[in-house]
């Protein structure tokens, strides 16, 4: 299956090079960025989504979106503007975060309904790393109907390494209600150094496992999670906890967070089988 | 010819070493010039890459300013800060140096607005514009460069698109770069002294990055290399400098250490050698360095030596020799030569020290009979011991010199008259005492001792010395004498005599002018007819008029040992006379001569002259027997050779003498006269008589013609006639005459004279 869909992907890689850059202004001045390839319209359109501070030319997401895309879908892959005017680079931990989980929110809810405005009337949220709690995020919220399903790569809490995740909260709740506007460095996911304002930071640290856990219990969509049992950037019990979490969970042997090498086409087989069991949406 | 100056070693010595230095200050100046020929290219070509560095620099600061305001222009976060600037001072002054956008803090950046206004600008960036220059184009990026308050940066300014498509214009970023310190980094020039760098520009001023290179001024920074090279090259010329100038002067003190100071020792003691001067010494055996100096040096030294020794061993000899040359071999004492040498010496040493001075002559007396009775041997031996008696009787400082034959003489040094004699009296003491008897010589010994004497007053009179002491001697040697006679004071009577008298001066006078020696002739019969067979010419002094007869003049020929001088007179006087015709043909003259003129050869030469006229008169020699004849074979040798131009020879005055019968046994003589003390002996009735007329025939029957001389009586002619004497002669029969008269005389028949003595 791998060695088909290898020789799938070589022999329709020029077509994503017809992909199209989509931009839409999320606030003003800031605008965002989303390649779209077309696919079948008999099938769901997959958002794909970048991990933390990254973009949608991140090798897993970019390979991913391909695959997924040679396989006749449409797949959209925005990169979260964080804030950033047409971002196209992937943002720096030290760079100002002016961004939050509600701004992230927002973005996918506006790339929703762009590929809702483009017709599909079936989406399936696929997200790797922190864009799959994003995602989720999106998914806790009212998301639009037209989304169908939720594939969840590498799913992952929002780690704040050693520090006290609740003191934290409270730090910046009484910031943001205090209104100090003062970049608060912090570390969040891989970054150490991360200059945010407090209610960017606050928006993201208030997604701890529990809560994570607990959207995921809500998700009103087909769910699936892909995790690799080599991800050691998640905690030990954390697949395990996930497994408990009445979501399936796929978890791909010797596979790392970020899925590369062989396991992408593994991430890539589930993803397909996956979105072969959204139905298809039903013509107008 | 003239050849060229030699040179000296050491000049040469010099004049190498003096090239030397000025070949290496040539090669020096020469390097030297090569050298910085070589850093003025080097400085130029530093200089070129100098330019060249700096404007890479320039080009490369602009470059990576450029890189950078790209880098910038594309930075999400740039954009970022232009459209939500709420952090932008975090942004600005911290982020875009963490995130490694700007490498430094002398790089700043600032954000514009679109409009070109400072973003946010009541946060501090006071090194930043407040606005952007006007006139700048929005949509290009653009660099100037401005002096402010000494500090010049560089400013870049460039556009912040929203899009990729460069249309949304966001703002304007502005890059502001220390300049010198950028441009001047470290490790960025090589070729560019960084401290000479400055930009040409006024306070206030801006300056495009065009126009940048024009107003650069800087210097080349000087190569290390080339300056370590023209380091190591320089010290390397000046210590070859240095080296060459020290071995140079090594090299010369060598020089003059092993061959200069050697050859100059070698040159002064051949100098030395050369004036006689040179003494050798320790410093002269010392040893040379150079093998070949050193084999002259030994060479010379040796050579020195043996001249040396050579030297001395010439002097040694040439004292023997001398001293040799002033001995007499016989008697052992001073000859004559050291007589004269000496004599002169102690006359020129009066001049200076003037002193009593006494000569004294001495003469041995019958040394000739001695001689000829008892052989040359025995007369050398008397000679001898004469000499070793004089020698002791003298003072220790006296010296004896042996002037001839049996003749010595000696001067005294400061002595007087008295001293003298006393001195003369102990020689013949000495003489008496020494015994002859041991050589078979049983008669007495003795010599005649003349002495002459000068005060230290009259020291101008010390040349007369020997001819006084010779006048004094013969003074002594007169029968009666003390044997001992001092000049002046035992000569008075002849000094008075000779010196005083008009005849002494008669004398001289007639020696210097021909004419007034007279000849008077007297007349020689044969026997028994009494015939006048010759003439005996006889001498006269006409002076004044008047006629000085020989009784007073001959003594002072005699003491002023004239003989010689007179007799030559005479014998001119003989030969006018004889010139003259006045004499009667085949008349024979005889003629008187003393015996010391007869050896001669002044006399003998004039007598042969002479012998022109015995043709017409045959000539006849008369020498006085009472004179001593000291050189006995030269006398005979002559009398031969007179005979051989017929002179017939005669022994006057026979019976008066030393050594008649040795006279008449050596000599030619053919005929004998007898003297008038002989002669008058026959007169006498007696036993001496007898022996005169026995010894009269013996002589004539041993072949001598006989002539008895002083015949003045009957008594007397009668036994000369009797005894069968062949001639006689005597103012009996004749008186001498003078020419004229006897000229005259015979013309008139006759023969006529006036006594005289003969």
């Amino acid at each position: 299956m791998r060695a088909y869909l290898l020789c799938l992907l070589i022999s329709l890689f020029p077509a994503s090079i017809y992909a199209a850059v989509v931009q839409q202004e999320m606030r003003s001045g800031i605008g965002a960025s989303a390649d779209y390839m077309a696919g079948a319209s008999d099938k769901p359109a997959v958002l794909l989504l970048h991990g933390f501070l990254q973009t949608r030319d991140f090798h897993t997401v970019a390979s991913l979106g391909r695959g997924i895309n040679d396989a006749g879908y449409a797949v959209l892959t925005p990169t979260l503007s964080l804030n950033v005017p047409n971002r196209s680079q992937s943002l720096a931990c030290e760079a100002v975060h002016k961004h939050s989980l509600d701004d992230d929110v927002a973005e996918i809810a506006r790339w929703v309904r762009w590929l809702k405005s483009h017709g599909h009337r079936s989406v399936v949220l696929f997200g790797h790393s922190f864009g799959s709690l994003q995602l989720l995020a999106y998914l806790s919220r009212k998301p639009d109907p037209v989304v169908k399903g939720y594939v969840g790569a590498s799913l992952v809490e929002t780690q704040l390494g050693q520090t006290d995740r609740a003191a934290l909260i409270a730090l910046l709740e009484d910031r943001v209600r205090s209104g100090q506007r003062a970049l608060y460095t912090g570390s969040i996911s891989f970054c150490a150094k991360y200059p945010s304002t407090p209610e960017g930071l606050l928006s993201y640290a208030r997604w701890d496992q529990t809560r994570v856990l607990d959207a995921l219990k809500q998700v009103p969509v087909a769910t699936k999670l892909v995790m690799g049992d080599a991800d050691f950037i998640i905690e030990n019990n954390w697949a395990k906890a996930l497994q408990h979490a009445q979501t399936p969970v796929v978890i791909i042997k010797g596979a790392n967070h970020f899925m590369d090498g062989e396991h992408e086409f593994d991430l890539l087989e589930h993803a397909l089988g996956f979105l072969a069991s959204v139905p298809p949406p039903r013509p107008r | 010819m003239k050849g060229p100056r030699p040179i000296s070693i050491k000049h040469i010595g010099l004049a190498f070493v003096t090239g030397l230095l000025v070949l290496v200050s040539l090669i020096g100046g020469f390097s030297a010039y090569q050298t910085r020929a070589l850093t003025h290219n080097l400085a130029q070509h530093n200089h070129d890459a100098a330019r060249s560095e700096l404007a890479a620099a320039v080009q490369r600061l602009l470059s990576q300013t450029e890189d950078l305001a790209i880098q910038l222009a594309e930075w999400d976060e740039t954009r970022q800060q232009l459209v939500l600037p709420e952090y932008y001072p975090y942004w600005r002054d911290q982020r875009v140096y963490e995130s490694g956008i700007l490498p430094s803090r002398l790089l700043r950046v600032a954000l514009y607005t679109e409009a070109g206004t400072l973003l946010e600008p009541g946060t501090a960036n006071l090194e930043m514009p407040a606005s952007l220059p006007t006139g700048m184009p929005a949509y290009q990026p653009s660099t100037w460069l401005s002096n402010e308050t000494g500090t010049i940066a560089l400013y870049h300014a460039f556009p912040v698109f929203g899009d990729a498509q460069r249309q949304a214009l966001l703002g304007h970023g502005l890059l502001r770069v220390n300049f010198m310190p950028a441009l001047l980094r470290p490790d960025a020039l090589h070729f560019v002294d960084a401290t000479s760098v400055s930009v040409a520009l006024k306070p206030g001023e801006l300056l495009s990055a065009a126009d940048l290179l024009s107003r650069l001024n800087f210097s080349a920074r000087t190569d290390p290399d080339q300056l370590h090279f023209q380091t190591i090259l320089s010290r390397t010329l000046l210590s070859l400098f240095v080296l060459l100038i020290s071995a140079a002067l090594i090299g010369f003190l060598v020089y003059t250490r092993l061959l200069i100071r050697p050859l100059g020792r070698l040159s002064q003691d051949i100098d030395a050698m050369q004036h006689g001067r040179f003494k050798p010494g320790p410093s002269h055996a010392q040893t040379m360095r150079i093998s070949e100096l050193e084999r002259i040096r030994r060479s010379l030294y040796e050579y020195q030596l043996q001249l040396h020794e050579l030297h001395g061993s010439l002097e040694n000899q040439n004292r023997e020799f001398h001293s040799q040359a002033r001995q007499d071999a016989l008697t052992g004492c001073h000859n004559r030569r050291a007589y004269e040498e000496d004599w002169e010496s102690f006359r020129q040493g009066l001049k200076a020290d003037p002193q009593g001075v006494a000569f004294l002559l001495f003469d041995c007396d019958r040394f000739k009979t001695i001689n000829d009775t008892y052989g040359h041997a025995k007369g050398d031996r008397v000679l001898s011991l004469i000499a070793d008696a004089l020698v002791m009787a003298l003072r220790a400082n006296d010296r004896l010199y042996r002037l001839g034959g049996d003749e010595f003489a000696t001067f005294l040094a400061r002595t007087t008259p008295g001293q003298a004699k006393q001195i003369a009296q102990r020689c013949q003491s000495l003489l008496d005492a020494s015994v002859f008897s041991d050589l078979g010589i049983n008669e007495p010994v003795g010599v005649s001792i003349g002495i002459a004497f000068c005060g230290s007053d009259e020291i101008e009179h010390v040349n007369d010395l020997p001819k006084q002491a010779d006048i004094a001697m013969y003074t002594a040697k007169q029968p009666g004498r003390t044997r001992i006679a001092l000049y002046g004071e035992d000569t008075e009577r002849a000094s008075q005599t000779l010196v005083a008298s008009r005849e002494t001066s008669a004398l001289f006078q007639a020696l210097a002018s021909p004419g007034m020696i007279e000849l008077h002739y007297q007349s020689i019969h044969a026997l028994p007819g009494r015939q006048v067979d010759y003439y005996e010419a006889l001498a006269r002094i006409r002076y004044h008029g008047t006629l000085i007869m020989p009784d007073a003049f001959l003594p002072v020929v005699s003491s002023r040992r004239l003989e010689t001088e007179f007799d030559l007179a005479v014998l001119q006087q003989v030969d006018a006379d004889l010139s003259s015709g006045q004499l009667p043909p085949r008349v024979g003259i005889s003629i008187n001569l003393s015996a010391q003129s007869i050896s001669r050869p002044e006399v003998v030469s004039q007598l042969l002259e002479l012998s022109r006229h015995n043709a017409r008169h045959p000539l006849m020699l008369e020498i006085t027997e009472t004179s001593l004849i000291t050189q006995m074979v030269e006398v005979r040798t002559y009398l031969d050779l007179l005979r051989t131009v017929n002179y017939r020879i005669a022994m006057d005055d026979f019976g008066t003498g030393y050594s008649p019968l040795r006279y008449l046994v050596d000599l030619p003589v053919d005929v004998v006269k007898f003297d008038i003390s002989l002669v008058n002996k026959l007169a006498e009735d007696n036993r001496a008589a007898q022996v005169v007329a026995d010894f009269a025939r013996m002589m004539s029957d041993a072949g001598y013609s006989l002539v008895a001389e002083g015949v003045e009586s009957d008594a007397v002619l009668r036994k000369v006639e009797s005894l069968g004497i062949a001639h006689v002669q005597g103012y009996l029969l004749s008186m001498p005459v003078p020419l004229a008269e006897l000229a005259a005389g015979h013309h008139a028949g006759r023969g006529t004279g006036v006594a005289q003595s003969g």
